[in-house]
């Protein structure tokens, strides 16, 4: 059986034009995904059954016995953390926030380690954005900031950016100019028409030098900002004031690099501003496939995107203090739940010591470093690949995943349906 | 003036949330309707005699709160206040003095994050360092610290006094990246060096006595004599049209930064 | 169950304040009934409450959600056995949403505009919104087909399309948008009045809206078209409004209702030049209404305090977020659509706010039938929708006209009539204004009325028309409208003594039309070329799924 239009579960660009043959009831070949994709699709070694550890060891036990194990820690713990969720559908979303007010728990996404920064700028001054089909029909200047696509979004300049054709781009990469702003080569660097190599550290005071010269400052401006050229920035300023439609697309590298949430803040007035001149759009390349999910469906259900609190059944809001890596580094969360992330690999090693030391329950398709400081481990079916749900692209345009094969496995919704129906009983009998 | 203290009865293995540790709350109670004060320990609500003791003078009336021991995981503590004294012989949690109006805070050790945050009046003083967002705004407003005084022995951590529209901040110490950032009206004073200030400043001023790199939206403008010290000034933040003031003792330039 | 012995007003029925008992049995009002008695007796009695303009789900209303966090500060209420936590006052969370509608006896709401791509996530927010039914409306304003098709002058291809549109948003109607102007929003560009060429398609906005509104009435649409205009939000656009309305005059309506609906029509009823000379323009627009019986609008009156504005009129909330030097968020949307949110403060001594405060009013106090006129605060845009009883005792009370006059600055008085404006409206009036009309205006037969067949949707409010003058004593009933008795949504009791009791699930509606196969076939031929070129998605991933309308109510429709 052959299957059309599958989306891609990997990463936020959602390539939705993938190409699945099922045989039996197994993936044998995937074809138009990035070599990312297709290994995501299909797969690799799976968690067998659900475990608990035992006198250190994790052995295999049965679903309800992990289910109440899962839920006995997280019904007794003072302030337990439920973080992940990027790698999953948004009905698992649901269920995890729900399940974190039954607890009283923090719940927060993978964003603590990626995009958190961007959200918080957007707080401060909101986000000039379009879909992504928008930059492709019309833009014909594209900057990549502390992003690296092919890398990290191999498919996004074929589908979306500098090499797709679109309405009014119908010259394609010809037609288009790529800016790219890194602290460093990268493959992507390469194909630029304009390579800006910025210091590490250095971005907010770059952005401020080209918000001077948009602004009709730049005579105000030193010869060199940050070791740049003056001439420099003002070719880049005016490369994109002469754009038609620009779209400005940031990495981690900015959202990481010293200025942080501060960068984005910085980013996103420099592209407001561009709008006085001409048609600007900026947008963070979101890493795992739906971690934008999580963010959509946290808002609407308890009007915050990420880190929130519910220890006292109000949602409580506040990135320094209920972001996860704030709640792990500061020693507060006494358990955790970890769904559809690998924490051990992507928080700093002093946060990841703290998360040992509690007790943690994963739910996750694959076995992961993660796996190896859970107390109960709980497999699941792999949601986009063997259980449909929706997903929301890096331009927040909602999919539906398709299930392509029939897993015996619970999906990550059915888990936390397991779990929160334990905590029920806990808090009945309590 | 009527006296009560407390004292952790325990370590607390998760932070507690006691707003309700504050001197005009405690002003109205007798002693033991102050033991039965609400707070959280994580998610279970508790009485404040579950985890601390409280002794001192019965009856209603001003109150100084001493606070003595490890309160470095008690949060929230005099938020709102707006009168009466709190001495804490040791440190104090995030959000402490949040949104206060009067009265003061005295803290011997080290301060959390969110050290007075959205303050519109009052004093707190620190006797040792302070953490990230001293009177800083909520995510998404436009004001932080809008009046009275916080004074920091010590350093104090990133995003000092952001969004300040008014009131002042004094650091002896060093402070983090970005203090005083969309600054409008409000007064920051810095002993020792800082990263990036007045970062989109619309006005106010702020003062850096040791070393700063400076933004380049910002225009010099001339020295100037602060307390003695011969400082640069300049003018910005002008990617907002600011018309904030900025001096710098030290002003760190590229060199700098490349070692 | 039996309501017994309210003062019921049923305007559809002909009932105005009757003292009568209503029969509810399987979700609908019967004959006669019996089982559970609820003691109504004295006591104010409506169909449940109707909003057929409010931004409650989508993109919009979560992108504000997420770029206002200080807004979650307030309106908070606690997660209880019952019910979730609640946060936000201009952008509440969905559950906040629908309880909050509950507690002011409103039964029904409807989601004001929905590009068809992202309608997945619409669905996927009103889903989330408990115990009222709903649906939305679908832009339709800028799409790249509609606009190819007017300037065609392919109607039924037109048609055809907004059926398949509907479809694949599971939208309930056609909404449009500064017509346009979101396609050239695209290059940050704007239409600047009807006859302005819409840049690369060689159409304007008067042959969009009069494309549009024929194809609706083609397709037999129980809605007709739902208008944002042109200009909305600039001093001098009231012309642009009488224009627009006078050039859809001609084309007849297939069903008993307006052939054009122009919404929030506050912010269309501006004079002057410029934001000096500003001035309310509400007296013409109410004559045009009084002689015309082909048009609807709804209020759109504006709340001081906190707002956070939101619509597909991406170009007016840059320019909105310019002058007021506040966040922006701008969305535009691949071959359909742009959009905006902007969060704004209306304060009562800005001369302009006064003024706009006023035209509200006037709109709805000046306009003779209340059939016209549907009570709305276009929300968040003009103000949070939990200030409707507000809005309804300023339209009953002059005394609290006049109180609240006196608190904003002094060229309300010169700028609009509101002082010298008399009228008061009695229940009857309000229940046309927020029950019958909005039903009838949608096209929505067991809404809006407690006719036997009706939906069993019923609000009981703790006031005692025979005894209160809501001239005088507007608190107390400014207090009772915003905690019912009683809400009753399909036979439940979802509301008692102003609490919430039960939750359930509301239904969504939307509309299928048909038209014919070779129609439907031509449009199919467009769009599969303008998937293969121009969306980023491909067209078997585009319409949204059942799963996303667990629910539904659908309303059959079309040329067939
Ligand atoms: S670019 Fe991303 S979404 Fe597309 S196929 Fe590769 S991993 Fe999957
Ligand atoms: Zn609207």
């Amino acid at each position: 059986m052959i299957v059309e239009d599958v989306i891609c579960p990997f990463c936020g660009c959602l390539c939705d034009d993938i190409r699945v043959e099922v045989e039996d009831n197994k993936i044998t070949k995937v074809n138009r995904a990035c070599r990312l994709g297709a290994s995501k699709i299909r797969g690799h070694e799976r968690i067998k059954a659900p475990m608990v550890r035992e006198d250190g060891e994790l052995v295999e036990t049965s679903y309800e016995e992990a289910y109440q194990r899962a839920a006995q820690i997280l019904y007794q713990a003072k302030r337990p953390l439920l973080y992940g969720w990027c790698s999953t559908v948004c009905e698992a979303h649901k269920k995890g926030i729900l399940l974190a007010e039954e607890v009283g728990g923090v719940i927060d996404s993978t964003a603590t380690v990626c995009h958190g920064p961007s959200i918080i700028g957007i707080e401060e001054k909101g986000l000039a954005g379009a879909t992504l089909g928008q930059v492709k029909n019309r833009a014909d200047l594209i900057v990549f900031w502390g992003s690296n696509p092919a890398e990290a979004h191999p498919r996004h300049s074929l589908r979306y950016s500098t090499n797709v054709r679109g309405k009014f781009t119908e010259g394609g990469r010809s037609e288009k100019k790529m800016i790219v702003v890194d602290v460093r080569k990268t493959r992507s660097s390469r194909n630029a028409d304009k390579f800006l190599r910025i210091r590490p550290g250095t971005d907010y005071e770059v952005i401020s030098a080209l918000r001077m010269i948009v602004g009709g400052n730049g005579d105000l401006l030193p010869e060199r900002v940050a070791g740049i050229s003056k001439d420099d920035l003002v070719d880049m300023a005016e490369m994109m004031k002469a754009a038609r439609f620009g779209a400005f697309f940031f990495g981690l590298g900015l959202t990481h690099s010293r200025g942080s949430y501060k960068n984005i803040d910085n980013s996103l007035s420099l592209v407001n501003e561009l709008n006085s001149h001409t048609k600007f759009m900026i947008m963070p390349m979101r890493g795992h496939y739906n971690v934008g999910g999580f963010g959509q469906v946290c808002a609407w259900e308890t009007g915050y995107p990420m880190a929130v609190d519910f220890s006292r059944g109000i949602p409580y809001f506040n990135p320094g203090e209920t972001a996860a890596c704030d709640v792990l580094a500061n020693g507060e969360a006494d358990a955790a739940l970890v769904v559809a992330a690998d924490p051990a690999s992507n928080f700093p090693w002093s946060v990841v010591e703290k998360l040992a030391e509690i007790p943690v329950v994963q739910i996750d398709p694959f076995e992961n470093p993660t796996t190896l400081i859970s107390d109960v481990v709980i497999p699941s079916a792999v949601a986009g690949v063997e259980v449909e749900g929706t997903a929301y692209r890096m331009d927040g345009l909602p999919l539906r995943m398709k299930k392509l094969v029939t897993s015996s496995y619970p999906s990550d919704e059915e888990v936390l349906d397991g779990i929160i129906k334990e905590v029920r009983r806990l808090g009945d009998d309590n | 003036m009527r006296e009560i203290t407390i004292v952790p009865l325990q370590e607390f293995e998760v932070p507690l949330e006691a707003e309700n540790i504050r001197p005009d709350i405690f002003a109205t109670l007798s002693l033991e309707e102050i033991r039965d004060l609400e707070v959280w320990e994580g998610n279970r609500r508790r009485y404040l005699s579950d985890l601390f003791s409280v002794a001192g003078n019965d009856g209603t009336g001003e109150c100084l709160i001493r606070l003595d021991g490890d309160f470095s995981r008690v949060k929230r503590i005099g938020e709102g206040m707006r009168e009466g004294e709190i001495l804490v012989r040791g440190n104090i949690g995030m959000r402490a003095g949040s949104g206060m109006r009067g009265g003061s805070i005295n803290i011997e050790g080290d301060a959390g994050d969110w050290l007075g945050r959205e303050m519109r009046g009052g004093s707190i003083s620190v006797k040792g360092n302070a953490g990230n967002y001293v009177g800083s705004r909520y995510w998404g407003e436009r004001c932080g610290m809008r009046g009275g005084e916080i004074e920091i022995e010590g350093s104090a951590g990133a995003y000092l006094g952001d969004h300040i529209c008014g009131g002042q901040i004094k650091v002896k110490g060093d402070a983090g990246d970005f203090p005083g950032a969309s600054n409008r009206g409000g007064a920051i004073t810095i002993g020792g060096d800082a990263h990036l200030p007045g970062a989109e400043m619309v006005s106010g001023t702020i003062v850096v006595k040791g070393r700063a790199r400076v933004l380049p939206s910002y225009g010099f403008q001339e020295t100037a004599e602060i307390e003695g010290q011969l400082l640069w000034k300049f003018v910005g933040d002008l990617v907002e049209k600011g018309k904030g003031e900025l001096y710098v003792a030290l002003v760190e330039d590229d060199g700098q930064l490349d070692k | 169950m039996i309501i017994k012995g309210g003062i019921v007003y049923d305007p559809t029925n002909g009932i105005f304040g009757e003292e009568m008992d209503i029969f509810l049995e399987k979700g609908k009002v019967v004959e006669e009934a019996k089982g559970k008695e609820i003691d109504a007796r004295g006591l104010l009695v409506m169909p449940g409450g109707v909003d057929a303009h409010a931004h409650v789900a989508g993109t919009k209303v979560n992108t504000g959600r997420i770029m206002r966090p200080e807004d979650a500060r307030s309106g908070l209420e606690p997660k209880t056995k019952l019910l979730r936590p609640c946060t936000g006052y201009t952008v509440p969370n969905c559950y906040a949403i629908g309880y909050r509608y509950a507690r002011m006896g409103y039964t029904t709401v409807f989601e004001a505009a929905t590009p068809i791509i992202e309608s997945r996530h619409t669905h996927e927010e009103l889903e989330e919104i408990p115990i009222v039914d709903k649906g939305a409306l679908t832009l339709f304003g800028s799409n790249w087909e509609v606009l190819e098709c007017v300037r065609d002058d392919d109607l039924d291809k037109l048609a055809a399309y907004v059926a398949w549109g509907l479809r694949a948003s599971r939208g309930y109607g056609v909404k449009v948008v500064n017509p346009g102007g979101g396609e050239a929003w695209g290059f940050g560009t704007n239409v600047k009045g009807l006859d302005d060429p819409v840049p690369n398609f060689d159409t304007t906005p008067r042959e969009i809206i009069r494309g549009l509104v024929k194809a609706n009435e083609m397709l037999n649409l129980p809605h007709s078209v739902h208008l944002h205009t042109n200009n909305l939000g600039k001093p001098g656009n009231y012309t642009t409004v009488l224009d627009t309305m006078d050039t859809v005059k001609d084309i007849t309506s297939t069903r008993d209702r307006q052939v054009l609906h122009v919404t929030h029509m506050q912010f269309s009823s501006y004079g002057g030049t410029g934001w000096r000379d500003f001035e309310s323009e509400a007296p013409q627009i109410a004559e045009y209404f009084n002689r015309n019986d082909h048009v609807t609008m709804d209020m759109g009156q504006m709340i001081f305090g906190n707002a956070t504005t939101m619509t597909a009129d991406g170009p007016l909330e840059y320019n909105n977020a310019r002058l007021l030097h506040a966040k922006w968020s701008n969305h535009d949307i691949e071959l359909e659509d742009s959009s905006g949110v902007v969060p704004l403060v209306y304060g009562r001594k800005m001369p302009v706010n006064a003024i706009q405060w006023a035209i509200g009013l006037e709109l709805a106090l000046l306009t003779e039938s209340p059939w016209k006129t549907l009570l709305t605060t276009d929300h968040p845009n003009g103000g949070p929708f939990v200030n409707y009883p507000e809005v309804i005792t300023l339209l009953m009370s002059k005394a609290k006209r006049e109180e609240e006059m006196a608190t904003l600055h002094e060229l309300v008085a010169k700028r609009t009539v509101l002082p010298t404006i008399e009228r008061e409206l009695d229940w009857g009036d309000i229940a046309v204004m927020t029950r019958a009309a909005p039903a009838k205006v949608l096209g929505l037969a067991e809404k809006g009325h407690l006719g036997v067949g009706a939906d069993a949707d019923v609000t009981v409010y703790d006031l005692r028309p025979e005894k209160i003058d809501p001239a005088r004593d507007h608190k107390r009933v400014k207090e009772a409208l915003g905690r019912v008795k009683y809400t009753i949504k399909g036979g439940e009791v979802v509301v008692r003594d102003g609490e919430i009791v039960a939750v359930p699930r509301g239904r969504t509606y939307w509309v299928d039309a048909s038209v014919p196969e070779k129609d439907a076939e031509r449009v199919q031929v467009d769009l599969v070329e303008k998937f293969e070129k121009y969306y980023s998605i491909q067209k078997s991933n585009y319409m949204v799924q059942d799963a996303y309308v667990t629910d539904p109510v659908v309303v059959k429709a079309g040329v067939i």
